[in-house]
């Protein structure tokens, strides 16, 4: 970072050709440049805060669902999941979200949402175990959370440079990174992860599900069914564009489980309790 | 498609909710058919590339199929592409069947056609979403504890299992 920003330095002033031309005030851009390395680790303060305002984000474009006990069974699911792995301590927290929508999100700090439109196409309880394994891997591996710092980091350079070149600026302080990456949060659900991050949380998501005692084909189950869905069908539009294809997803996982994960598949896919709370909430319609 | 899985529905929601028996799918390239769900299994027949089959289950990674012309057996579950066909090209698996029911009910009596287009969640809808910190208040009220995560574990008789986390395709553990 602090070899970024000296070349950043060097290559503001070369640009300038002259220092008092633009004004630059290289203490204040010195200034900035301390505040920005004392961010680069973000605390875990940092990444609830994050996580909270991605969660209203998210939130914000299709809310929960209005069913208690649907919502307090993902919690119980998804709880269950997350206390087999090395943060099983952050407040985790999880939602089904009401869209039509086929899809999954996670967001930094712990939370996780799926929304109803994917929650319908599954079958039983290790299904939707295998998909919130998914999202708790993302935010076991900071994925969003270093995405959302990569995205921000590349505008600080536009910042810096109009911190630079205004002398009446009074500055630039946490709230104002924070901002910076909320839209780079909310631009990062539109555009979606790494296809490596994506592959990585499913084979973490696999092995969080057989450690949880469920059939670790959950996942690839519900691979196979996306697979199955119409490109043309508007309802997996944002989960396809963000997404590597889920049959590239379903192979790789099947050759990364072969010899490893076959010995637990004949673990509980609890299709009864499933059917019922899953089933009631479908059948009423609400 | 409404008429059939109003049927569908009404057939099967007094033995089971499961609709996976309804599900077909299509063989993707040739494949032997196994009379176990195992790859040392004894071979049953070969099914050709794009042969329609009838899914039966799952198990693991495993899929017990039921081909038109031959008798049930298992292939591997990588070996199907679901739907294939007209019948299930939208996916209908799980729950959603129900969830189409009880949408064609609430419209049946106004006789007004239900919006089912996408809510909100479009690559744009996704851009321009406006916070709702209210409802991150609300999913707080659901979270779960421990205890309750624990006691749902065990009615559901799951048991805690040591598995190390998967190499990925280079080989390095991540």
């Amino acid at each position: 970072m602090i070899m970024r920003l000296s070349l950043l330095l060097a290559a503001l002033l070369a640009a300038s050709g002259s220092v008092h031309a633009f004004n630059l005030d290289l203490n204040k851009l010195l200034d900035v440049g301390k505040k920005t390395t004392a961010l680069k680790e973000i605390d875990e303060k940092g990444e609830a805060e994050i996580g909270n305002a991605s969660a209203a984000s998210l939130l914000g474009a299709a809310p929960l669902v209005q069913n208690e006990k649907l919502q307090a069974y993902v919690n119980q699911v998804g709880l269950w999941l997350a206390m087999q792995t090395e943060r099983p301590d952050i407040p985790w927290r999880f939602g089904v979200m009401d869209s039509d929508s086929v899809n999954a999100f996670a967001a930094p700090g712990g939370y996780v949402f799926i929304t109803r439109g994917l929650l319908l196409r599954m079958r039983n309880e290790a299904e939707l175990a295998g998909v919130l394994a998914h999202e708790i891997a993302h935010v076991l591996k900071r994925h969003h959370l270093i995405a959302i710092q990569k995205n921000a980091k590349t505008g600080l350079a536009a910042d810096l440079m109009s911190l630079a070149v205004d002398n009446s600026s009074s500055g630039s302080g946490y709230g104002e990174w924070k901002k910076k990456a909320l839209s780079a949060s909310t631009e990062l659900y539109a555009r979606g992860l790494d296809k490596d991050d994506e592959f990585e949380a499913d084979r973490l998501g696999v092995v969080i599900a057989a450690r949880a005692g469920y059939d670790p084909y959950g996942l690839p189950a519900v691979l196979q069914t996306l697979d199955g869905i119409s490109a043309q069908d508007s309802n997996v539009a944002l989960m396809f564009k963000t997404h590597p294809s889920s049959r590239q997803r379903l192979d790789l996982l099947d050759t990364a489980m072969a010899g490893n994960l076959e010995r637990y598949a004949s673990q509980p896919v609890v299709a009864d309790r499933f059917e019922k709370i899953v089933g009631d909430y479908a059948r009423r319609g609400k | 498609m409404k008429t059939r899985s109003l049927l569908l529905a009404l057939c099967l929601a007094p033995l089971s909710l499961a609709s996976v028996a309804a599900e077909t799918g299509q063989i993707l390239v040739n494949t032997d058919l196994k009379s176990e769900p195992y790859a040392d299994a004894k071979t049953l027949a070969s099914l050709p590339g794009n042969s329609a089959v009838d899914i039966l289950k799952r198990q693991g990674g495993w899929m017990q199929v039921k081909p038109a012309d031959n008798t049930q057996g298992w292939v591997k579950m990588t070996a199907v592409k679901l739907g294939g066909t007209a019948t299930n090209a939208k996916g209908d698996s799980g729950m959603s069947a129900l969830w189409n029911t009880a949408m064609q009910g609430r419209s049946g009596n106004t006789g007004v056609t239900v919006a089912t287009g996408v809510r909100g969640l479009s690559p744009e809808d996704m851009k321009n979403a406006q916070p709702a910190p209210e409802q991150v208040k609300k999913l707080e009220s659901f979270s779960a504890t421990k205890s309750q995560a624990e006691a749902a574990a065990k009615s559901g008789k799951l048991s805690k299992q040591n598995v190390d986390y998967l190499a990925d395709a280079g080989g390095g553990k991540k």
